[in-house]
């Protein structure tokens, strides 16, 4: 006896349906341009649910959006200045389809929001969510998140899991919230056999053997801590990259925010916090100038040095999921793929 | 529906009303501040290195260091220098206005362990700023031992926080010496780089601390000083700057390799700087 279950392909959509009732429902979607992407469903009848396809966003936006009100304030006089909440959209939300990668990064937003002080939005958010997870059983022709070990399959995180294996997918659980919906709609679930186990086990093997890329991450990390990255790296790098940012935006673990006032009229305004980028110029600008990174160089240095060198010293991973969005919108060919690529030929 | 968690309030700036505003020089001006909140204000504190989050209507927030010293409590002194959009509206502002405050975040300085040594103080400009805190709560818990305070001014015109050099200058065991960049008529001081001022002290590097606040540059001439002298890395204490959006470790505005100067600092010794790529020692 598992506790592991199956749901049959034809029961997807009533289940989905029923939790509807209850929740939000954002699931990866192909609009009719042909792009899939993960959209908050309005009516189940009148889309197509996209799991063959990677997914062009993440889920950042939805715990982090690109731009949200911290608040309002008002100035009506000069000896008069307060400050006011907003409304959130509240209520659960059911996130479904989400790969290994994009659940991954949601962990590590987790720490980056919640560990040391508690982002009240992001906290918010993240305590309306259940992640219903999807495994990979074919990695796309970027993805490496082997070498980032955080999948093609996962073992924790998730509320719910699935993996395809044909005309079923097998279901399993790892928090309470996934245990309660699989309880309450016990009619779709039945459960796995050894079969049905032996099945995912067998696509966990397939999968692992289908990454296209060979990305030797741990050893450009290890290059980085031990300070043998060659200045030539940087600055091929630096001259490259074209500062449009598209890395940090689509990337799922890139939470860097600015904040700034937003004038709503004479003596109103918004506190607005959105999406920021370590390799934009301006990132660390201060007043009168003064900048004490030289941003045309460093700023892409501190991209990588973030995600393979910082995180890996405090957190003994790396914040990069290897989703290889970064891979596919780099026009400078500037991603992170090509700076390990480049510092591993570095014959050092 | 509206939704308060109880963490609301981690980017919520609290109303706090300009009390009294000094003119410390053409560019500088200190705001002697207390919440709106007469209770909130009465339990407020802080200690000396820390920072507030500044709010001013339409120009958004600034990390300021608290210039007073906890030890006077209810009144929060925010000595600012016109640098950019936010400081310039700060600057017209007048006692009576309100603006917006967070914090106090960030490491202050080591307290503790100042208190058995000689205390060196070396500032310029704006920088005496975070030391002033230092100072005014040394002197009011009543430092038993020797503290020198060296500050440099690009002219004698710019020189702040005349006050408190003046009663710092008329303490006994407190040794306070000032140099002037260029020279003005009527000025018949030192004139010179603040290192220029080491000559006219005696100071004995293993029982003495050095707290250094300033421009890069200065930084860097007077650890040079303090190393030739033989200070040693872990005795010399600084400050640092950097831009900052969020003031508790998650926008990453500030950071300096793998640290954060909003909670990691702003407070390090010279000894943790120089595990570190930092601009102020590279020059």
């Amino acid at each position: 006896m598992t506790d592991k279950y199956v749901l049959k392909k034809d029961h997807l959509l009533p289940l989905l349906r029923k939790l509807k009732k209850n929740h939000r429902l954002i699931a990866p979607l192909q609009n009719r341009h042909g792009d899939t992407l993960f959209t908050e469903i309005d009516n189940l009848d009148n889309v197509r649910i996209d799991l063959e396809n990677q997914p062009q966003n993440s889920l950042k936006q939805f715990f982090f959006p690109q731009q949200e009100v911290l608040f309002t304030y008002n100035n009506p006089a000069r000896n008069s200045y307060h400050f006011e909440p907003v409304a959130e959209e509240s209520g659960p939300a059911l996130y479904f389809g989400v790969r290994s990668c994009d659940l991954s990064a949601i962990l590590y937003m987790d720490v980056v929001f919640l560990k040391d002080v508690k982002d009240p939005n992001y906290l918010q958010k993240r305590q309306n969510s259940i992640l219903v997870g999807l495994n990979c059983n074919t990695p796309f022709a970027n993805c490496f998140c082997n070498a980032t070990r955080n999948g093609p399959f996962l073992d924790f995180g998730f509320d719910l899991q699935l993996t395809d294996l044909g005309d079923r997918f097998l279901v399993e659980f790892d928090r309470s919230r996934g245990q309660e919906i699989i309880s309450e709609w016990r009619q779709f679930f039945s459960r796995a056999d050894d079969k049905d186990v032996k099945a995912q086990y067998q696509a966990f093997l397939e999968a692992r053997g289908k990454f296209s890329l060979q990305v030797h991450l741990d050893l450009a990390a290890r290059k980085l801590a031990d300070d043998k990255v060659p200045e030539s790296v940087w600055h091929e790098l630096s001259m490259r990259c074209q500062d449009c940012g598209g890395c940090a935006y689509i990337c799922p673990t890139c939470t860097c925010f600015t904040i700034r006032d937003q004038q709503t009229s004479d003596n109103e305004g918004e506190r607005i916090r959105s999406w920021d980028a370590c390799t934009f110029s301006g990132f660390t600008r201060m007043a009168g100038d003064h900048n004490p990174v030289d941003r045309q160089l460093r700023g892409i240095e501190q991209r990588f040095r973030h995600k393979l060198q910082f995180d890996v010293k405090k957190d003994n991973r790396p914040s990069c999921v290897g989703c290889g969005r970064c891979v596919n919108i780099c026009f400078g060919g500037t991603d992170i793929v090509r700076f390990i690529n480049m510092t591993c030929s570095e014959n050092i | 529906m509206i939704m308060q968690s109880p963490h609301k309030d981690l980017y919520w700036p609290k109303p706090a009303e300009i009390r009294e505003v000094i003119e410390e020089n053409s560019q500088i001006k200190t705001f002697v501040l207390a919440f709106v909140d007469r209770q909130y204000n009465a339990s407020f504190t802080y200690q000396p290195g820390q920072f507030m989050m500044v709010s001013v209507p339409h120009c958004g927030e600034a990390p300021i260091s608290v210039s007073s010293t906890p030890m006077n409590a209810g009144a929060i002194h925010l000595s600012v220098r016109r640098a950019g959009g936010l400081t310039a509206a700060l600057h017209d502002m007048k006692k009576g206005d309100v603006v917006g405050l967070r914090g106090p975040y960030g490491r202050p300085f080591p307290m503790a362990s100042l208190t058995d040594r000689d205390l060196l103080f070396v500032a310029g400009g704006i920088g005496l700023a975070p030391l002033r805190s230092v100072i005014n709560t040394c002197l009011a818990t009543g430092h038993d031992r020797r503290i020198t305070i060296l500050y440099g001014s690009r002219t004698p015109s710019d020189i702040a926080f005349k006050k408190d050099l003046t009663t710092w200058g008329q303490t006994a065991k407190v040794s306070c010496l000032l140099t002037v960049d260029r020279s003005e008529p009527g000025w018949d001081g030192e004139v010179g780089l603040v290192t220029s001022l080491f000559e006219h002290c005696s100071l004995d590097p293993d029982e003495t601390k050095a707290l250094v606040c300033g421009p890069p540059m200065m930084i860097r001439a007077v650890l040079a000083e303090l190393a030739h002298r033989g200070f040693a890395d872990e005795n010399i204490i600084t400050t640092m700057e950097r831009h900052m959006k969020c003031g508790v470790g998650i926008c990453r505005h500030c950071h300096m390799d793998d640290k954060l100067v909003c909670k990691d600092g702003p407070v390090f010794t010279l000894e943790e700087l120089k595990r570190l790529n930092v601009f102020e020692l590279r020059g």
